[in-house]
């Protein structure tokens, strides 16, 4: 019989109030441990909410959403100017034209409308093309693609439609192997673009548009008079993305006579508390009347703050069931202390050091808060889920009535710019971006409720060890 | 060899003082079982405190072979209990979810012995004290009021000290035990040269004793 059999031995010599004990300590413990779940889930959700959106904002020129309006091309210089401004990481620029197939654009004139943003969706665009390729569109135009035809800026002279037509191909120009929106490619086959001169013949292809084509990696196609390479197929999610091509910026712009010019920048900003300040003094530094700031989503920052609230009550709660157990523990030692003093004088009477018998009421601790912490694990894994969804759900704004409008989900911009998906994506309430709050238990959460644990057992079960140091043994003849 | 000389022990009580141990001298060769007795208040517990290091004196020296327990620190006084001293209680004292063995073997774990080499010594112990095999194994609180003594008693001799001291140890008994506890306590102070000090009020056991002493109002006197 040593001292950890014995201290196991006595955690049950009071069944009935042990096992009252472990279920209270059980209760406790389960509650922290479910907010410490709680908290973390929520933590990864704020983090890929932040990831998702990001700290991004896009700068249009004014007056170009939807490809409707006119205004004039961002210019390297503007460029430069954005990433002056404060709380600003990076910039990225990038040129969108609109290829036509050359063999329907013979005889016909082309327009020079002006380039837009990438997305889609968005009305009204104007199929006004700034080149020629020989790849043919894998999208079918349709009935409203030939509406968008004949209203377009690019109205074939004599006002009659073309006898064929067929969508232009989008052809982004980037200076590094990313998206418009600052994500990088897809690529599936093949390599990224990695010479981004003006000369470069580099092109990635979506996978409709080579299906359609024929083309394969190291393929050619021509852009005007330039004859490209494909380095790369991208699948960027869906046909009709997939139904445009990347080329090297500085190409782009040369092969499109667009030299210097943008058709949108993508700012990276340090932190999502500072998208709001970012997006006003990116307005005044590059003009108001020159371009448009848009930021991502106007519903991010409420979703963010109020999980973010959510966290804090979860952390905060965390501590204060940590606490509680901490307390049951000290409380329940201290009687056990003061009901075995004359216990403690006979042990110290027949030579028991402090040290002994102090480890003794230690491990004993221990015992009923490593079986609470057993039982309130499962009390955990059962209740985390369901206390992370309520207490979200009790934080969260009310999502407007209004239907939100197809651009709802941030990011998804109009075909025409990203304008439309703010405004009407505006309408979506915070409750959509949060979505589910999924549970998980990461090897954080078991560390910081091993250590919230230990912590409280090392509270619970120091002091009335600490009060057998006082018991003298002198106790044991009292009553004799 | 216990050597007491003029040992004090005051108490305050409130704006008085209390002194149940007042200037008591006495030694005891090595081997001998003596008696203190003395009415109930007359400072028995008091003194049986002092001399197994229990409690300080407020001044006085208590020598045991040769060492002043009086002027040890703490951390010396729970070594000298463990090793030199046996205490033998009135109401046996022994831990009751612990078996006969397991309560005889704790001072041998204080003192670091392997558990095999207690486990064998308390079955040794207990056969001594005439406890039977089969109740080595049952816990504390379910044996008698004399089985409880030779088992407490047993667990004073575990570490073969130089003194055991008794605080009446039959007064919970019936005669008949009693005086089975007071012979097995006399056959250990001669086989096993152990000084035995009894105080107790008990003039039947009192008699058995090689030498007796009486404590009124603080002060010890040897009786002829």
């Amino acid at each position: 019989m040593g001292v950890v059999s014995r201290s196991v031995g006595n955690a049950f010599r009071n069944k009935v109030r042990s096992g009252a004990v472990v279920v209270i300590l059980a209760v406790a413990i389960g509650l922290a441990l479910a907010m410490l779940v709680a908290n973390e889930a929520v933590g990864s959700r704020v983090d890929s909410l932040k990831a998702s959106v990001g700290n991004t904002l896009t700068v249009n020129p004014a007056g170009s959403r939807g490809g409707l309006g006119g205004g004039e091309p961002l210019t390297e210089a503007e460029l430069a100017k954005a990433s002056a401004v404060d709380n600003v990481t990076s910039v990225t620029g990038t040129l969108v034209v609109r290829l036509r197939n050359a063999a329907e654009a013979t005889g016909s004139t082309t327009g020079t409308g002006e380039s837009a943003a990438p997305g889609r969706g968005g009305p009204g665009g104007g199929f006004g093309a700034s080149g020629t390729t020989s790849l043919v569109s894998a999208v079918a135009p349709g009935s409203i693609g030939q509406r968008n035809n004949s209203n377009g800026g690019s109205a074939p002279a004599g006002g009659t439609a073309a006898p064929t037509f067929s969508i232009p191909i989008q052809a982004t120009g980037v200076a590094a192997s990313t998206t418009a929106t600052g994500t990088a490619i897809n690529v599936t086959n093949g390599n990224q673009l990695n010479n981004f001169d003006a000369a470069s013949t580099q092109a990635l292809v979506g996978s409709t548009l080579a299906t359609k084509n024929s083309l394969k990696v190291g393929s050619t196609f021509t852009v005007q008079d330039r004859t490209m390479t494909v380095t790369g197929i991208f699948d960027a999610g869906d046909t009709f993305e997939n139904n445009a091509i990347y080329l090297p910026l500085a190409a782009t712009q040369a092969l499109t006579d667009q030299a210097g010019q943008l058709s949108s920048l993508t700012v990276q900003v340090n932190s999502i508390d500072n998208v709001a300040s970012t997006q006003a003094a990116l307005t005044s530094a590059l003009g108001a009347s020159n371009v448009d700031v848009t930021a991502g989503s106007a519903n991010l920052q409420s979703a963010i703050s109020s999980l973010g609230s959510v966290a804090n009550i979860s952390l905060i709660a965390y501590i204060a069931s940590l606490a509680t157990a901490g307390l049951i523990v000290l409380l329940i030692m201290i009687m056990v202390v003061r009901e075995r003093r004359r216990e403690i004088g006979v042990l110290k009477a027949i030579g028991a050091s402090n040290r002994t018998i102090g480890v003794q009421f230690v491990l004993e601790a221990m015992v009923l808060v490593v079986l609470g912490t057993v039982v309130g694990a499962v009390v955990a894994a059962f209740s985390s889920s369901p206390i992370a969804n309520a207490l979200v759900s009790g934080n969260t704004p009310s999502a407007s009535t209004t239907a939100a409008g197809p651009g709802s989900t941030p990011g998804g911009g109009g075909f025409g710019g990203g304008g439309f998906a703010r405004t009407r994506g505006a309408l979506a309430g915070a409750e959509q971006l949060i979505g589910t709050i999924s549970t998980s238990v990461g090897w954080q959460t078991l560390v910081m409720g091993a250590v919230g644990i230990l912590l409280i057992a090392a509270i619970g079960a120091l002091i009335p060890a600490l009060l057998t140091a006082k018991v003298r043994p002198i106790e044991v003849l009292r009553g004799e | 060899m216990l050597s007491v000389t003029d040992v004090v022990k005051t108490f305050n009580s409130g704006d008085r003082t209390i002194k149940p141990v007042n200037g008591v001298s006495f030694s005891l060769e090595q081997g001998t079982f003596a008696a203190i007795l003395g009415k109930s208040g007359s400072g028995k517990s008091t003194l049986l405190s002092l001399l197994g290091a229990l409690d300080k004196a407020t001044s006085g020296d208590v020598v045991v072979d040769d060492v002043n327990i009086s002027k040890l620190p703490d951390r010396k006084l729970t070594a000298y209990r463990r090793d030199d001293i046996g205490f033998v209680f009135q109401s046996y004292n022994l831990i009751p979810n612990l078996s006969a063995q397991e309560n005889v073997m704790l001072p041998m774990e204080f003192a670091g012995r392997s558990h095999s080499a207690r486990s064998a010594r308390a079955a040794e112990l207990l056969n001594q004290v005439g406890l039977t095999e089969e109740m080595h194994s049952r816990k504390a609180n379910r044996l008698s009021g004399g089985m409880q003594q030779r088992v407490a008693i047993a667990r004073a001799l575990a570490n073969n000290p130089k003194l055991i001291l008794a605080d009446e140890p039959t007064g919970n008994l019936d005669d008949e035990t009693g005086e089975l506890i007071i012979e097995l306590l006399r056959r250990l102070a001669h086989e096993k040269k152990t000084t035995i000090l009894v105080v107790t009020h008990d003039q039947a056991l009192a008699s058995q004793t090689d030498r007796k002493f009486r404590l009124a109002r603080g002060k010890l006197t040897e009786d002829d």
